[in-house]
């Protein structure tokens, strides 16, 4: 076994396994606790190739540096037999309900221990007598306190207070929340009252002779009371380009930049973009993208008041981190962190018992993808729908880029909200005149798009001019890539032949570029094609559907009312084949186009 | 050595949920299990509000993967039925080689059994339009995902707990960590083809267990 110190008699090795158990298990509990140290973890996530520390080592679990106010902290933790006790507290903002004092001010706070772990290496009194063989003995307890310390390190992530941290090490510093800790060798018991809402787990100890090795937590399994989920929020910001619900007004004419726009069902709220079913459920192609640590939380300037002597008092800390934009950090992490999140909070908005992508009337939350990728398409003069699938974005996997000149304000809305940067500036980009001239164009189209399916359908005449390259669609990270372009009239075709798609299906499939001139009607295509493009995990023969008469663009004629009767066919496997048979044609030419292009996108 | 064996709580989860449950609660016994020197990754469900641990090896990973992959393709031939995923533990030990054979054998020390139950999603019934389907289910059917997903939520965990509880209480029988060896060599048996066989195996095991909730 590999032993991280080389000490010759047992008994030395047998002293050695208890007096680095004590800071491990702290280090292991004060990771997984404050925030300011969780993000030292999520760098020695990302330096996992370095050299390992001697000190490191020990009982085969990598935990990285510890931070300086560890060690001092330990420091004073000699005497093994002493128990160490870690308090876990909870700063929180007292309820107005509770002040008595009239002249308490709102910014008050009180502390709640949420956990208590303590570990303490108990000698007994008499000696039990050593049956083992001493020359292996330490062997096996080493053994057992290895299993010791990663059931405490799974536990650790279990408990309710993970939760918490996580939250908090990712919102913003005004919330009034924070996580601090107490070392002791004592500490006051628990209250009668208090004791109701904790619940204890007890470790089973590790024998060392001549004692053994102990750990417990008693921790509140509910911490509900302190209303997190309310208090620990993300920014709120607002979407002045607000796009509508394909599904509730399918005529609507966005406005022109500036205006405000009603709320309509298409929210896209930050730190929790409201995810379709098969949005997570999507095949692992893109999955492994979030099993990435959200990494970014916290800037190194974090430090922590070192101020830890034998005797803390609670609140004698005050830990100086600051924190990100919680708004783009917050698509980093997982929906938990949503600021709606109570625990059992479910993360779908629109969940539905099949995998794929149910877009249900009046309720359609779709993820639009962050713009931050757009400028990774390459544009091209598009005519044919890609047949090839695009990664489909995750909401969580937005990336925090500069915003792009080159997306719809539709798209840029979102990127720009989790960016925090303003729209309007975006907005400029696009000609007024166009938008006016085009949406006349759009409207007229629109009535003829309507299926009578009864299904929601997006009334669009945009067509996607550009679709990623095939490069990009390899990349699990990326979000829904597209560029806009020019409307096509075979852009109207291809839409067309995917509005007659039944299955819902996940969202990226293919994505529509549109023409910057025609925003409303261009977020309208994509929404569209979206919510029909086929699930991923179909066959990619099933995608052999030849659409019919998409072509270049400028060389399609379309009529809208032949289309209106496309609309009421049932969908057959000849129209999916004929389908596939378009996107494929259309990934070709995007893939020219691309490698052509190289890969940048146009700025408007 | 006797073999220990931890029967876990089933859990009832649907065809798009297996990947997740399936992953978090594989990597979590393994990571009980690579008792070698590791660098834990801590992973995020999509799918729930648990974060669980990975021993942070790739093959491990790569393992877990595949026999999920398998399993979800028996499931999807094989709907609606209970079944087990069993993850064992063993130790090699080289038989004498004679110049018959040299066979290796492996010593069996541990063994998980993940009950799952995989629900299939209700389709529309018939007759109903498409329209009408949508109009009348959204509300109950919504809430009832909710509320069966809290629940699945909730049994996950406690499923984490028991691993958790199981793997501090016995540990006696856990062999020696050889030098340079991450992790326990383990196996995981997923329902193959060979329905029959699996199911006679799983009720002998069962039985030699004493755990009579499988065969109700």
């Amino acid at each position: 076994m590999d032993f991280p110190e080389n000490i010759p008699s047992d008994t030395g090795r047998l002293e050695q396994i208890v007096s680095h158990f004590f800071p491990k298990a702290l280090h292991i509990v004060l990771e997984s606790r404050i925030p300011s140290m969780q993000s030292r973890s999520r760098t020695r996530e990302r330096l996992s190739g370095l050299n390992v520390k001697k000190s490191d080592k020990w009982f085969n679990l990598v935990m990285g540096d510890r931070p300086a106010a560890l060690e001092k902290l330990h420091s004073w933790h000699r005497n093994v037999l002493d128990s160490m006790i870690i308090d876990i507290i909870l700063v929180h903002p007292i309820s107005s309900d509770n002040l008595e004092d009239d002249h308490a001010n709102s910014s008050s706070t009180t502390e709640t221990v949420i956990e208590r772990w303590v570990v303490q290496y108990e000698n007994p009194l008499i000696m039990s007598p050593q049956n083992s063989d001493p020359s292996t003995r330490y062997q096996k307890v080493y053994k057992k306190s290895i299993i010791l310390l990663r059931s405490l390190y799974a536990q650790t992530r279990l408990l309710p207070a993970y939760r918490v941290s996580r939250q908090l090490s990712s919102s913003l510093a005004s919330s009034g929340y924070d996580m601090i800790y107490k070392v002791s060798s004592f500490s006051d018991i628990f209250s009668g009252a208090v004791t109701e809402t904790m619940k204890e787990f007890r470790f089973a100890h590790v024998e060392v002779p001549p004692g053994h090795l102990c750990a417990s937590v008693t921790y509140r399994s509910d911490l509900s009371d302190f209303n997190l989920g309310a208090h620990i929020t993300l920014p709120p910001r607002i979407i002045t380009d607000y796009v509508g619900s394909p599904a509730t007004d399918p005529m609507r004419f966005f406005p022109s930049p500036g205006k405000s726009v009603e709320g309509t069902s298409f929210p896209v709220r930050a730190g929790r973009p409201p995810l379709t079913s098969s949005a997570a459920e999507r095949p692992h192609s893109w999955s492994g993208g979030f099993h990435r640590p959200p990494g970014h939380y916290a800037t190194p300037n974090q430090s922590f008041s070192p101020a830890h002597s034998h005797q803390f008092s609670p609140g004698s800390y005050d830990f100086n981190w600051s924190r990100t934009d919680g708004f783009g950090d917050s698509h980093q992490l997982s929906p938990p962190f949503s600021p709606s999140g109570s625990p059992s909070t479910p993360r779908y908005v629109s969940g539905s018992n099949s995998p794929r992508i149910n877009v249900r009337p009046g309720t359609a939350p779709v993820t639009i993808p962050s713009s931050a990728n757009l400028n990774r398409y390459v544009s091209s003069n598009f005519s044919e729908p890609s047949r090839n699938p695009l990664p489909p974005f995750s909401p969580r996997s937005t990336r925090r880029s500069p915003s792009s000149q080159d997306s719809l304000p539709g798209i840029a809305l979102y990127k720009s909200s989790r960016s925090g940067d303003s729209p309007s500036g975006l907005m400029n980009n696009y000609p007024a005149q166009k938008l006016t001239k085009d949406s006349k164009y759009d409207s007229g189209r629109f009535s003829g798009l309507l299926s009578s399916s009864g299904s929601p359908r997006f009334g669009f005449s945009r067509s996607p001019s550009r679709l990623s390259s095939q490069d990009d669609l390899d990349d699990p990270d990326c979000s829904c890539p597209f560029d806009f372009d020019d409307v096509d009239e075979s852009g109207l075709q291809y839409s067309q032949s995917l509005d007659r798609r039944k299955t819902s299906s996940s969202i990226s499939q293919s994505l529509p570029i549109v023409r910057k001139s025609s925003q409303d009607a261009a977020v309208g295509v994509l929404v569209h094609m979206l919510k029909t493009a086929p699930p991923l995990r179909q066959d990619s023969s099933t995608y052999m559907a030849s659409m019919s008469g998409v072509q270049r663009e400028g060389s399609v004629s379309v009529s809208v009312s032949g289309t209106e009767s496309e609309f009421s066919m049932a969908r057959s496997t000849s129209d999916a084949l004929e389908e596939l048979r378009n996107y494929k044609q259309l990934k070709d030419l995007l893939l020219s186009k691309s490698k052509s292009v190289g890969g940048a996108t146009r700025v408007h | 050595m006797n073999c220990e064996v931890c029967q876990l709580k089933e859990l009832e989860v649907e065809s798009f949920e297996i990947r997740e449950v399936l992953r978090c609660i594989l990597h979590t016994i393994v990571f009980h299990r690579a008792l070698g020197l590791i660098r834990p990754k801590d992973i995020d469900l999509e799918l729930f509000e648990i974060t669980y641990v990975q021993c942070g090896e790739i093959e491990v990973e790569k393992k877990i993967d595949e026999k999920i992959e398998q399993y979800i393709s028996w499931i999807e031939k094989h709907p609606n039925k209970k079944n087990q995923i069993c993850v064992s533990f063993y130790e090699v030990k080289s038989k004498q080689p004679s110049w018959f054979t040299n066979k290796i054998e492996r010593s069996y020390w541990e063994q998980w059994y993940i009950n799952l139950n995989v629900l299939q999603p209700s389709k529309s019934p018939i007759g109903k339009s498409h329209h009408a389907k949508l109009v009348m289910d959204p509300g109950e059917a919504s809430e009832e995902r909710n509320s069966r997903r809290t629940q699945l939520e909730q049994s996950l965990q406690e499923v984490l707990f028991q691993i958790i509880k199981f793997v501090n209480e016995k540990k006696d029988h856990v062999p020696p960590i050889n030098d340079g060896v991450i992790y326990c060599p383990f196996e995981i048996t997923t329902p193959s083809s060979s329905d029959s066989t699996f199911g006679m195996d799983m009720i002998k095991r069962m039985l030699h267990s004493g755990h009579p909730s499988m065969l109700g």
